[in-house]
């Protein structure tokens, strides 16, 4: 069984990235489970076309022992089979702590077993924040970490900080760095910036995954590209990415970049702006 | 070992005796803080939980603390409910001060942050009482009174040493007004009514505070044990009160055990505690003679105490409950003095270890405790 997880900065794509990833997959007559840990829970809304109750609501509402596997996972798109954890309202509780019980409600259900996935995928919160968010790390759930980020300093920032995650529980666990995906929506799109910053933290550039009309379009359909746009540029993107992912062997145990590493990188931003500007 | 800074409020707090403690804290921390005030008064139950489970941490405990407030007020007939909330709260940030804003009940409510983790059993001590000054009301002075500062409803023997205290000031002309905790919301609300405020062990910020608010001066005394420990406290607060009076002791009771404390005079002891600790070691080494070979706080290195008990000529040890693993291993008695003891009961409140009484019964027990242990010359 593949298990991998997809981490970045919120709002940088991750749960478009995840979901086509899964969406390509299955074409294969792969079994595939995505697992959502971010309290928004709107990953799989591509993959079935709608919200589904999450892990954490039904904690509420049922509580733990009432709770059934069917109650949390339903299957979208090709038999994809979505999980999504939840979490509290905003400002209150500890959305940490959700991703930690959600987990281990799954476990608890024995969902993994019983449904025997080729593949499962976390799509985890914006940063590691806290512990609850490196849970996927800490206990091995996953094989690797996949980095979503564009050329964006906060998003190369928090980029970083994953890879400091990874490192702190590089002891404890065999979860390494797979590799970057690089989302080329920001202002300066600019390749190079995010293939340094893999080189400096010792890994690679797996995908790029370029702006697209498509992308959007498809998700006000609530679809992936791949089901909406099966034949376009962009569906063999993801299909390329999850084949790379897939079958990547060459993974890492990052070496996170210092401050003034990270200043250097934003100087190669700062240039490509003005030059920007000028043009 | 100490208990952090909410067992310090919950202490402070449910020494209002008319007052609910609701603590909103899991279920572990109700129980610990709960039980080390049951085990002599099985009655007090003066405190409710909000019970936080996995729920509350992962969606916010704000709901059941709603809910706890509405129960709290329906079931119990108390002027004052007192919300701590402990750890957990404070970690996921729950806003404690909306929820009490939100509900309209019958009874005052006064809540106070007391995490653990962000202080000492005395911080949460010392802090609940600057919460609770709140409720304080002017008072017209009562001259010759004074307030007791430091004890705290689960302090052993709190009963016969307040009684003896009492009786003691009374007899040198001196009036206790109120004493902080363990009193009534009325008797508290009227502290200010005292001539000056005794502070004994903790307590002192809220002396401090009184004392820059209300002008009320305060006096830092040991614990009264022993004799002179006891002439020594009443002759000072007497003093300040300008009352003067000499307070007297009768030492016929000790002379009836007196070959009993030759043979165990240089007696090698040890002790811990809380604030008690010191002037139980002034009077185990000045009065009876014994020798003082370790003597620690509870704030200290309890392992390194444990060690240097270990590794000293120790016969006796003076401490708490929690000493009675070591006293076990060394396989010597234990006498407990201080707070938390759960593993004895205490109540008669007219056997006092404070006071002139409280040294005939504090020896009396440390010779039957010495003669019932193994005889006098172990």
């Amino acid at each position: 069984m593949r298990k991998f997880c997809v981490y970045g900065k919120g709002g940088i794509g991750k749960s478009t990235i995840v979901s086509n990833i899964a969406a390509a997959l299955s074409e294969n007559g792969k079994t595939i489970i995505v697992m959502g840990c971010d309290p928004k829970s709107d990953m799989t809304r591509n993959l079935i076309g709608k919200r589904i109750p999450t892990v954490l609501d039904l904690f509420r509402s049922k509580g733990a022992d009432k709770m059934e596997p069917e109650d949390v996972v339903f299957k979208g798109f090709n038999g994809v089979y979505c999980i999504e954890a939840g979490g509290p309202e905003p400002g209150v509780g500890c959305a940490g702590r959700g991703v930690i019980t959600a987990v281990d409600m799954l476990d608890r259900l024995g969902v993994f077993n019983d449904i025997e996935p080729d593949t499962v995928i976390y799509d985890v919160l914006g940063d590691v924040v806290c512990g609850g968010f490196a849970m996927p790390l800490r206990q091995g759930l996953a094989d690797d970490v996949y980095i979503v980020t564009t050329c964006d300093p906060m998003a190369i920032y928090a980029a970083n900080n994953i890879c400091k995650g990874i490192k702190r529980f590089a002891n404890r666990s065999a979860v390494t760095l797979g590799g970057i995906i690089y989302n080329g929506r920001s202002v300066v799109d600019e390749p190079s910036i995010v293939e340094g910053l893999a080189d400096r933290l010792g890994t690679k550039v797996l995908g790029r995954v370029p702006m697209s009309l498509l992308v959007p379009r498809a998700e006000l359909r609530r679809k992936t590209v791949i089901e909406y746009a099966p034949d376009s540029e962009i569906a063999d993107t993801f299909r390329d990415l999850a084949t790379a992912i897939c079958e990547n062997k060459d993974r890492v145990m990052p070496d996170p970049l210092s401050d003034d590493e990270l200043d250097e990188i934003n100087e190669e931003i700062e240039v490509l702006l003005k030059e920007r500007e000028e043009n | 070992m100490d208990g952090g800074k909410f067992f310090g409020a919950f202490r402070a707090s449910s020494g209002i005796t008319d007052a609910v403690v609701l603590n909103h804290v899991p279920v572990g921390c109700n129980w610990g803080a709960a039980i080390f005030k049951t085990t002599s008064n099985q009655f007090d139950m003066r405190h409710a939980c909000t019970v936080m489970h996995e729920r509350e941490i992962v969606f916010g405990g704000e709901d059941a603390l709603r809910e706890a407030l509405i129960r709290a007020d329906e079931l119990y007939d108390t002027p004052l409910l007192l919300v701590i909330a402990g750890d957990a709260p404070s970690i996921i940030g729950d806003d404690v001060e909306a929820v009490v804003n939100s509900v309209t009940l019958d009874a005052e409510v006064m809540w106070m942050e007391a995490a653990g983790f962000k202080g000492s059993m005395m911080d949460g001590y010392e802090e609940a009482l600057l919460r609770l000054a709140g409720l304080m009301k002017e008072s017209e002075t009562i001259q010759g009174s004074v307030n007791l500062i430091g004890f705290s409803p689960d302090d052993f023997k709190v009963d016969a040493d307040v009684k003896e205290i009492k009786q003691l000031l009374l007899d040198a002309g001196v009036e206790v007004n109120t004493v902080i905790s363990k009193c009534s919301l009325e008797e508290f609300r009227r502290a200010p009514a005292a001539e000056l405020n005794v502070v004994l062990g903790q307590g002192t910020l809220l002396a401090e505070q009184m004392k820059k608010e209300l002008g009320l001066p305060y006096l830092k005394m040991d614990y009264p044990y022993g004799l002179d420990g006891t002439a020594h406290f009443v002759n000072a607060i007497s003093e300040e009160l300008g009352t003067g009076h000499e307070p007297e002791f009768d030492i016929e009771p000790f002379k009836r055990v007196y070959l009993y404390l030759h043979e165990l005079y240089g007696t090698p002891v040890s002790v811990i505690g809380d604030f008690h600790a010191e002037a139980m070691a002034n009077f185990l080494d000045g009065e009876l003679g014994f020798n003082v070979e370790v003597s620690a706080r509870n704030e200290d290195d309890y392992f390194a105490f444990e060690e240097e008990v270990r590794n000293s000529n120790t016969t006796i040890l003076f401490g708490s409950s929690f000493e009675q693993n070591i006293a076990e291993t060394l396989n010597i008695p234990l006498i407990r003095f201080c707070y938390p003891v759960f593993d004895n009961v205490c109540v008669y409140d007219d056997a006092p270890y404070a006071g002139f009484r409280g040294a005939v019964c504090l020896t009396e027990a440390i010779i039957n405790t010495v003669m019932s242990y193994g005889g006098m010359n172990k």
